[in-house]
């Protein structure tokens, strides 16, 4: 942790060392309080998936599990066959973040460079794509898919999340793509590159950072959703994860033990990225910051 | 949010440099495909689910025109304005407490901690991940009989409370899941705001002898104003499409007591299988978020215009 230099570069030598006061334990006070109230439930669900199926079912609760098992994970894949569901997630959701990127980076180049008449109306188009609520789209979606024969198919999702993370996606990519300076551009075009080669060899690599930013959202959102799935899929051929979740509930009673397991399985992904793409996940959160 | 200008005006003078690459002609044709793709699959499906909001839309096959008959029918039908009425509590609640919790959260943590670093990677954790997990985790800590939140009770000697059978304790509990996965997202969003202020003012009011709350009330919240905005922004458009942390944990029950506008209309249309009157909830919902964003920076813009006459 670089905190020691931040602290140094930032506090001019005024006072010589911050004296360990009330208001600072109470500082410390609050902020283990928040972090503790953030992460307990979740080591709780994790605890639980961990457990025994006598030890999640006894009275009274044993907060620190008797023993450590893996049997519900286990459990997961041999009695619920999981491994389908999540080959479905990964599917859907790399699939997406790769042609929302083909599409959204020309898009995005094209709405900031060049003077498109009936720009504006397609900057509003995106705005209000944003608010839509996921279901006024998932109910007409169901009825176009289902007379294209395309219900329960992994490419019915491929298919509306490509659509519905786009307008993020293209809002995002614009402000990375509005800082590049004009510039850089003009000089490659006048050594003779024409426009995709601009804008595959010169602006894409220097909005790198941008396209890594939007790709880690897109690929959360999309890893993330229940409606659309639950919408648009009915049987193990393409529903995903969380809908497998849903699924726990119904069918088999609340297997609590597997059903904590799946969860952990399903937060995996965002624990990976706010480990090691913690800078990414801000950007996009800041920038594009709507759900979609 | 970069909301930055839209193609600025480029410096002229240089306009002769470039003349054949950047013809709208060929933006077109580099933004077609995203362009056709999202008119295909978000903009007609969503048009034609606005026209069939005015049919009988139950997939059977023949389909009259009602006119406003679906709307009509839901805003004096008794289950619309339960769904209505919970929608408000639970968006007014919600947002209430994430963005006051959230502000006073990032308050007291502005400054030179230790481990501050690790703290904002663990906030950034329950924003990111799936609200069903979310729904499904506090379904299982709710857990009257096994669930670890009525167990701590039971250690104080407190009754059980039956937090998911119960209609009232249910919007609570399905509140409650909302706001520990949302108000770590406003602590941050806060804090990066905090954390750009200007100095001067502060250190200024500080010389002049104002108390820490006078600085919070009077330079602090106004100069945050934009960061707020934006939070409300965020929260008001997401309570009014949130859907699976509610499924996970109640599917909308008990008794409908935690049907949101969207659970709502997908049982509407994916239970009693009437289209048009889902289509129909899904518009009102969509109406309600825009005039309710429309109220959030109309009215400041107002007021603003009335004083300056």
């Amino acid at each position: 942790m670089t905190e020691a230099v931040i602290v140094g570069a930032r506090s001019v030598p005024k006072r010589r060392r911050r004296r360990f006061t009330a208001a600072i334990a109470g500082q410390y006070l609050a902020l283990v309080l928040t972090v503790a109230l953030t992460v307990f439930p979740l080591v709780w669900l994790f605890l639980t998936s961990i457990r025994s199926s006598a030890d999640i079912f006894s009275v009274p609760v044993h907060i620190i599990p008797e023993t450590a098992t893996l049997t519900q994970y286990v459990a997961v894949f041999a009695q619920y066959d999981t491994m389908g569901y999540v080959w479905n997630t990964v599917i859907v959701s790399v699939a997406t973040v790769v042609l929302v990127h083909l599409l959204a980076i020309p898009c995005a180049y094209a709405l900031s460079r060049f003077r498109m008449p009936g720009a504006m109306l397609i900057f509003g188009l995106l705005l209000i794509m944003r608010m839509i609520p996921v279901i006024a789209l998932a109910i007409p979606l169901f009825a176009v898919f289902a007379a294209m024969g395309l219900l329960d198919t992994i490419w019915a999702l491929i298919l509306s999340h490509t659509a519905a993370k786009l307008p993020v996606a293209i809002w995002l990519l614009l402000g990375f793509i509005q800082d590049v300076p004009k510039e850089i551009e003009e000089a490659a075009q006048s050594d003779g590159a024409g426009t995709v080669r601009t804008l595959v060899q010169i602006v894409a690599p220097l909005i790198a950072p941008g396209i890594g930013a939007s790709a880690v959202i897109t690929f959360l959102f999309t890893w993330n959703d229940l409606l659309l799935a639950l919408t648009l899929t009915s049987s193990k051929a393409a529903q995903t994860l969380p809908v497998g979740l849903t699924n726990f509930v119904s069918q088999y009673g609340i297997d609590w033990g597997a059903m904590s397991a799946a969860g952990v399985l399903m937060v995996i992904p965002t624990l990976v990225f706010v480990w090691f793409a913690q800078g990414l996940l801000v950007k996009g959160l800041t920038t594009g910051a709507v759900r979609g | 949010m970069s909301m930055a200008p839209i193609a600025q005006a480029p410096v002229t003078g240089r306009r002769r440099r470039s003349p054949l690459p950047y013809t709208w002609q060929r933006g077109y044709l580099l933004a077609s495909p995203a362009l056709l793709v999202m008119l295909a699959i978000l903009i007609y499906p969503l048009g034609y689910s606005f026209i069939m909001s005015f049919f009988r839309w139950d997939l059977s096959g023949s389909a009259p025109f009602i006119g406003t008959g679906n709307y009509t029918d839901e805003l004096l039908g008794r289950q619309f304005n339960q769904a209505l009425r919970n929608q408000t509590i639970f968006s007014v609640v919600s947002i209430t407490i994430e963005v006051v919790a959230g502000m006073a959260i990032a308050v007291l943590v502005n400054g030179k901690l230790r481990g501050m670093r690790l703290a904002r990677t663990l906030l950034l954790v329950p924003p990111m991940i799936a609200p069903a997990v979310v729904g499904l985790n506090f379904r299982w800590l709710f857990n009257t009989q096994y669930g670890l939140v009525d167990a701590l009770l039971r250690i104080f000697n407190l009754p059980d409370i039956p937090w998911l059978t119960h209609p009232a304790w249910a919007l609570i509990s399905v509140i409650v899941a909302d706001v520990w996965q949302n108000t770590p997202l406003m602590v941050l969003l806060f804090l990066a705001g905090l954390q750009s202020l200007p100095q001067e003012p502060l250190e200024a009011a500080t010389v002049d002898g104002a108390t820490p709350w006078q600085r919070f009330w009077h330079i602090v919240l106004p100069l945050m104003r934009p960061v707020i905005m934006i939070a409300l922004m965020l929260r008001i458009i997401d309570t009014f499409r949130t859907f699976d942390v509610v499924w996970l944990m109640t599917q909308g029950g008990p008794g409908g007591a935690t049907n949101l506008l969207t659970v709502y209309s997908y049982l509407l249309a994916f239970q009693a299988v009437d289209f048009g009157h889902a289509a129909a909830v899904s518009y009102i919902a969509l109406g309600m978020s825009l005039f309710v964003l429309g109220l959030l920076y109309g009215v400041p813009w107002l007021i603003a215009k009335r004083r300056a006459i």
